[in-house]
């Protein structure tokens, strides 16, 4: 045995909080996404619409706009069918973005065998979770709940307290609505992205889930006559809680609490494979 | 804080597949070196002690942290795994320093120390580039440089002299040693025998799953006994001590070397034989050197591991 000197110092400064680790993947994951320009673009393109609502909240205000065009007051109205419709197309966006960004997150550190790395420092498999979901989670916050509340938050100026005080629920079903979307839409992502090592087929994958799904929810209620194929059908489902969140007169096969039960199903089941491959080490039999 | 890495009692099993079994181990600071063939359990014990995977059954405990507590287990350990695994798209630096942030230290000091590292581990050219165009040898490098980044006082590396020339080798052992002198903990797997055999304080040999040997190279090949211990005699007349020592009942074999000046010896009392050689000495026989032939981790394996694998 050597002889030692034993002048090992261990460092004894601050570290910085626990809690605030995930933000470094966060920093690093989201840094990554935006070296793609196609997912630049397509981010920027998720604002036009926003735009577009925007112009219009200002015109159906603008008393001078409408006499010149000939329209009569309250024609373009500014109401929760309004908001309804912003949410269905930010929601189309949001879906097309993280079939882009959302493969790419998870996949190639499995693809790497980079996850013993990550795991072989203070920070849990929940943190790494939560840090490469919220890139997500940021990115389709900026392009839903946080312009819809931008719209509304213009509307109520323009329309003043009395619309405001009646349609401050508008502003709850805005972010409620987002919400349940984005954390679909990014742990559906990220399930897919760590069972998948490629990141193509993963994406290919997310997209056959909602289309695929749709078709087989069809073809289950044809042919067993029934309603309850539409619990394969995640757009369904969303679409329902949607209608019922922002009041909008519908007809669903499955009642809203049911459709609210299947989604945060479809959640856990998401949770519970990510959490099953999120590992830092993968025993093959 | 206790000291040394202790596993008590500790079994891992993949499902039906053991990892390990009933391993009771107590590593002292220094260089260890985890020695068996593919398959042994070696990554298994590693994983164990940084807690990336948990034992079946058992106990591991590192300088008295538990294993299942990284907040406190990763300040102390830095662990680099033998596979080539990066996250994509960093360069060298961005790896280190990225790593850094996540293990808790501010921005400042993560760079400081991220460069300290680069340079430790001679990258400091590379250090911009991104690592998937880095050469093996590179790779290997940036992987420790991670694990030693953050000051750790154990370091678990599985492998790390793969990949490496020559140099760049003795640079890691050097490396090693360095850190071992300081009075941290430095457990290495590797498949080279001779290195295992030059940097080690002590062994553990596995096969199987099983612990087989543990602890400095010489006290574990002077307790098996039934290899008779191998002694390179460097003389001017070996045939004449040939035959003196032959007399000897516990002398088992000897043999002239090529050059006719030496002679190897067999014996099951290798005390015994150091005690007949000085005899020897004095009565006019020119002795130059002695030597064991067989205290190296090499034997170890063949005498303690050979034997089983060549069964199975």
């Amino acid at each position: 045995m050597a002889v030692y000197r034993r002048n090992y110092k261990p460092y004894s400064g601050a570290l910085t909080p626990a809690w605030s680790r995930w933000l470094v993947l966060f920093r690093y994951s989201r840094r990554n996404l935006f070296r793609s320009k196609f997912l630049t673009g397509l981010f920027v393109v998720c604002f036009f619409y926003p735009l577009a609502c925007l112009l219009m909240i200002y015109l159906a205000h603008s008393a001078t706009f409408l006499q010149e065009m000939g329209v009569p007051m309250g024609v373009l109205s500014i109401d929760n069918k309004f908001f309804f419709h912003f949410m269905s197309v930010q929601g189309v966006l949001a879906f097309l973005l993280t079939a882009f960004a959302g493969p790419g997150l998870i996949s190639p550190d499995l693809a790497n065998g980079a996850l013993p790395l990550y795991f072989c420092r203070p920070f849990s498999r929940a943190e790494y979770v939560l840090g490469k979901s919220s890139v997500l989670a940021i990115l389709l916050s900026q392009i839903t709940w946080v312009p819809g509340l931008i719209l509304f938050a213009m509307q109520a100026s323009l329309a003043g307290a009395s619309w405001t005080s009646t349609n401050l629920w508008i502003a709850g079903s805005l972010i409620l609505s987002s919400l349940i979307w984005i954390a679909i839409l990014s742990l559906l992502a990220m399930a897919l992205s760590a069972w998948v090592k490629w990141r193509i087929v993963a994406g290919a994958l997310l997209l056959g889930v909602m289309f695929f799904g749709a078709g087989f929810a069809q073809a289950i209620n044809a042919v067993m006559r029934a309603d309850w194929g539409h619990f394969f059908n995640v757009a369904y489902l969303m679409g329902t809680v949607w209608n019922a969140l922002f009041q909008v007169d519908s007809e669903h096969a499955i009642p809203v609490a049911q459709a609210w039960v299947a989604l945060l199903v479809y959640c856990a089941i998401c949770l519970a494979l990510l959490m099953r491959k999120v590992r830092a080490y993968e025993v093959i039999r | 804080m206790s000291d040394g890495i202790v596993f008590e009692d500790v079994s891992k099993f993949y499902g039906e597949i053991l990892g390990v079994n009933r391993v009771n181990l107590s590593i002292p600071p220094g260089i260890t070196s985890l020695v068996g063939p593919n398959g042994s359990g070696k990554t298994t014990l590693m994983n164990l002690m940084t807690g990336l995977v948990k034992p079946t059954r058992g106990r591991v405990q590192v300088l008295g942290y538990r294993t299942d507590d990284p907040e406190h287990l990763f300040k102390i350990l830095g662990y680099s795994t033998q596979f080539d695994a990066f996250p994509k798209g960093l360069t060298g630096f961005q790896f280190i320093y990225s790593y850094l942030r996540l293990a808790g230290r501010d921005s400042h000091s993560s760079e400081q120390l991220a460069w300290r590292v680069i340079e430790r581990v001679n990258l400091v050219e590379a250090a911009k580039r991104n690592i998937a165009g880095y050469s093996k040898g590179m790779r290997q490098r940036i992987r420790l440089a991670q694990a030693l980044a953050h000051d750790p006082k154990v370091l678990v590396l599985d492998e790390p002299l793969n990949g490496l020339d020559p140099l760049a080798r003795s640079e890691m052992i050097a490396l090693f040693r360095a850190t071992a002198a300081q009075g941290c903990y430095v457990i290495i797997s590797s498949h080279i025998l001779h290195e295992v055999d030059v940097i080690s304080d002590q062994v553990i040999l596995l096969s199987n799953g099983y612990v087989v040997a543990e602890g400095p190279i010489s006290t574990v090949r002077g307790e098996i006994q039934e290899h008779p211990t191998q002694i390179l005699i460097r003389c001017t007349r070996p045939r004449e001590l040939a035959a003196r020592m032959l007399e000897d009942e516990l002398t088992v074999e000897v043999s002239i070397h090529k050059d006719e000046r030496g002679l190897l010896l067999k014996t099951r009392d290798a005390d015994r034989l150091y005690l007949a050689l000085n005899q020897l000495a004095l009565q006019g026989i020119d002795i130059e050197s002695i030597a064991p032939a067989d205290d190296d981790v090499l034997s170890l394996y063949e005498y303690l591991i050979g034997n089983e694998e060549a069964v199975r």
